[in-house]
């Protein structure tokens, strides 16, 4: 059965639900009320209102269908009030109580399991933060703000750190479409989301921040089957191989090595930082694949270009020969003792006409399948008009371009018509040549699972 | 849980189509000594036992015996083993071809909880202990992802030949992993090695492998 009924209900109970919003039923209450738009009803016997809406004592107590429910009980609570849900016919489980596999109660956990079963349910958790689907403007989350609407969803396993970092994304206006945080995966796992984003017309990118993966090959076959590009932070213990060690391969292949392996085998894109993952997905969120792996890089200064291009031999990426058409458009438009081959570096010279005039040479150059465009601010220059003309170019282009506007203070401008432009941008070259390689990489993935034809 | 002998575990290798060197196991010097004059002297002589895997720590194994010395060496390894490991069930001594020269490689299996078996691939000595250089693939994989996870590792120009070397048959090697990842397909293996596997240009060959089966 689908997940629709939790991430599109038409009504919703809070169990557990308090007019304390420092408390989990509370707090969680108060965000599915400041954002969602159907019926909602609080649960909980002790009370007759809560944050104004008429509570009830149990989800049988309540007069219309309810489609989905959040639990925010002690853990020993939980089973019962599952057990009436299943009964009142709601379809779809939040459940947000801890106390389960995850501190070793796994018996718990299979009986709650058995109950969600037995009414052909679906639960998100245990041990969840709960869900945010922003198209239909659904919090039912721990998270006090809606994100920005973007093609963005993102799957946390559980954890402060999952929180921080959907903060984080909503900080740095990166738009989101959903915010999942996974829990214990007792019914809904990672299998599941994966096929579900996959499907949902308004997720186009998807990070994930894992620990563990169940279903492991079945996932495998679902990230490689969707083709959307999944990008991926894996923590977590990383045993190293057995302890009594029998083999060679047992001593050096740690859930580690394998889970590297695995995903890069289904094409997930695993990153090393946290910075990497946001940094790739603003990347796919707003620019288009590369045709190749050939790049040319336009700066106003040498040293930035120099390191973008070590970054970019880093990754694999390469520095493309430029045509001899190009070269001689390049020459007539920047100063005369400037570098006309790629990486171009104008020399200090910046001005709207250089960037744009430049930009377009090296997007016509057949051999360009995307360009790094690099603006080191200095006290001479102005940051607003190199940055109006890739923002120009940008719309007459199909070949991806990253930006790097580089020296804080007085950069803000620039970077401002950047973004509204629809341009990634960053704060570092390396950034931004690691956010291009995920690109390409996605782009080589698809190649090599024969649906490049189709992107 | 069951381990498996080094003859048994090249039995499996050999069912599933890869080389193996000729061995017998002898359980007396005479046998010891017709099949070693079968198989051409110098042979290699190790232990067998399934209590005992790791075969030269306890001084279970000669290399290069000569025709004059396989009798002599039988029964020295024999009560070297009683002393060194006195409750080993012993099934004998293993009289094997010796390896060819060639590259050492180590090709192995490993089962995951998340992903189920992952074949391992690395160069044998310090790439694999020091560097730890190594490809690794979630089975099942194909001769095309095999080829990919032998150009993966830093070292592998090294089997290309470098420094006056002979280069490794890499297609000969590609069919190894194939063949370990359909085995990890249809055996019910915990972990495996085939360490070392001697690839020179004519081919490769399982000179030594061990086995950890359900």
């Amino acid at each position: 059965m689908g997940l629709s009924s939790i991430f599109e209900p038409e009504s919703i109970a809070v169990v557990g639900a308090s007019n304390n919003v420092n408390k989990w039923g509370g707090r969680i209450l108060k965000n599915i009320l400041s954002s969602f738009n159907g019926t909602v009803y609080p649960v909980n016997p002790n009370e007759e209102n809560i944050l104004g809406v008429p509570s009830y004592p149990s989800v049988l107590n309540i007069p219309g269908e309810v489609e989905m429910a959040v639990i925010a009980l002690p853990a020993q609570a939980v089973l019962p009030v599952a057990e009436e849900c299943g009964k009142k016919g709601v379809k779809g489980l939040i459940v947000v109580s801890a106390g389960f596999s995850e501190t070793g109660n796994e018996e718990r956990e299979k009986d709650l399991l058995l109950i969600v079963e037995k009414y052909g349910m679906r639960m998100i958790g245990p041990n969840t933060l709960g869900i945010v689907n922003e198209p239909v403007s659904l919090n039912a989350s721990i998270i006090d703000r809606l994100p920005s609407k973007g093609p963005l969803s993102f799957i946390t396993q559980s954890g402060t750190l999952g929180l921080a970092l959907a903060e984080w994304t909503i900080d740095m206006g990166l738009g989101l479409c959903k915010i999942i945080s996974t829990g214990n995966k007792a019914n809904i796992d990672d299998v599941d989301i994966i096929e579900f984003l996959g499907n949902d017309p308004s997720t186009s990118v998807i990070a994930m921040y894992a620990e563990g993966i169940k279903r492991g090959k079945a996932f495998m076959d679902a990230a490689i089957r969707i083709k959307k590009p999944i990008i991926a932070i894996k923590t977590g213990v990383s045993k190293r191989g057995s302890e009594a060690v029998f083999s060679h391969t047992g001593s050096i292949a740690g859930s580690d090595e394998i889970f590297s392996a695995a995903f890069k085998q289904a094409g997930i894109l695993r990153v090393e930082s946290i910075e990497d993952v946001f940094d790739a997905a603003l990347a796919f969120s707003c620019q288009p694949l590369p045709k190749g792996n050939n790049v040319a890089i336009l700066s106003n200064g040498g040293g930035a270009a120099i390191v973008a291009t070590d970054e970019c031999e880093k990754h694999g990426i390469n520095i493309v020969d430029l045509t001899e058409d190009t070269r001689e458009k390049i020459k007539n438009i920047v100063p005369e003792y400037a570098s006309i081959s790629n990486p171009v570096d104008t020399a200090a010279a910046v001005s709207y006409k250089i960037y744009r005039e430049a930009i377009e040479a090296l997007l016509h150059d057949p051999n360009v399948d995307a360009l790094i465009v690099i603006y080191v601010h200095t006290l001479m220059s102005n940051a607003r008009p190199p940055a109006a003309a890739v923002a120009e170019m940008k719309k007459e282009t199909q070949k991806p371009i990253i930006t790097c506007w580089l020296g804080g203070v007085g950069t803000e401008e620039g970077i401002e018509i950047l973004k509204i432009g629809g341009l990634p941008n960053y704060s570092v070259p390396e950034r931004a040549v690691r956010a291009l390689a995920a690109l390409i990489r996605h782009r080589e993935f698809l190649k090599k699972v024969k649906i490049g034809g189709e992107v | 849980m069951k381990i498996l002998t080094e003859h048994e575990a090249k039995k499996l290798l050999s069912k599933y189509g890869i080389p193996v060197t000729k061995e017998s196991i002898a359980d007396s010097a005479d046998e010891a000594f017709a099949i070693a004059s079968q198989i051409g002297t110098p042979v290699a002589m190790k232990i067998s036992s399934p209590d005992i895997s790791h075969k030269s720590d306890v001084g279970g194994v000669v290399l290069n015996v000569r025709r004059g010395e396989v009798r002599t060496t039988y029964n020295r390894i024999i009560s070297q083993i009683k002393k060194a490991v006195p409750d080993a069930n012993i099934e004998g001594v293993l009289v094997q071809q010796m390896a060819p020269p060639g590259h050492e490689i180590i090709v192995g299996l490993k089962k995951d909880v998340q992903f189920g078996h992952a074949i391992m691939f690395g160069l044998g000595g310090i790439f694999v202990e020091v560097y730890r250089d190594v490809s690794f693939r979630v089975v099942p994989i194909e001769k095309k992802e095999a080829l990919e996870m032998i150009s993966e590792i830093k070292a592998h120009p090294v089997l290309r030949g470098i420094r006056g070397r002979k280069p490794a048959s890499i297609p000969s090697i590609a069919d190894v992993l194939v063949s370990v990842s359909k085995i990890a397909e249809m055996e019910k293996i915990i972990e495996l090695d085939i360490n070392p596997l001697i690839v020179n240009e004519g081919g490769a060959i399982a000179v030594d492998a061990r086995a950890m089966v359900e």
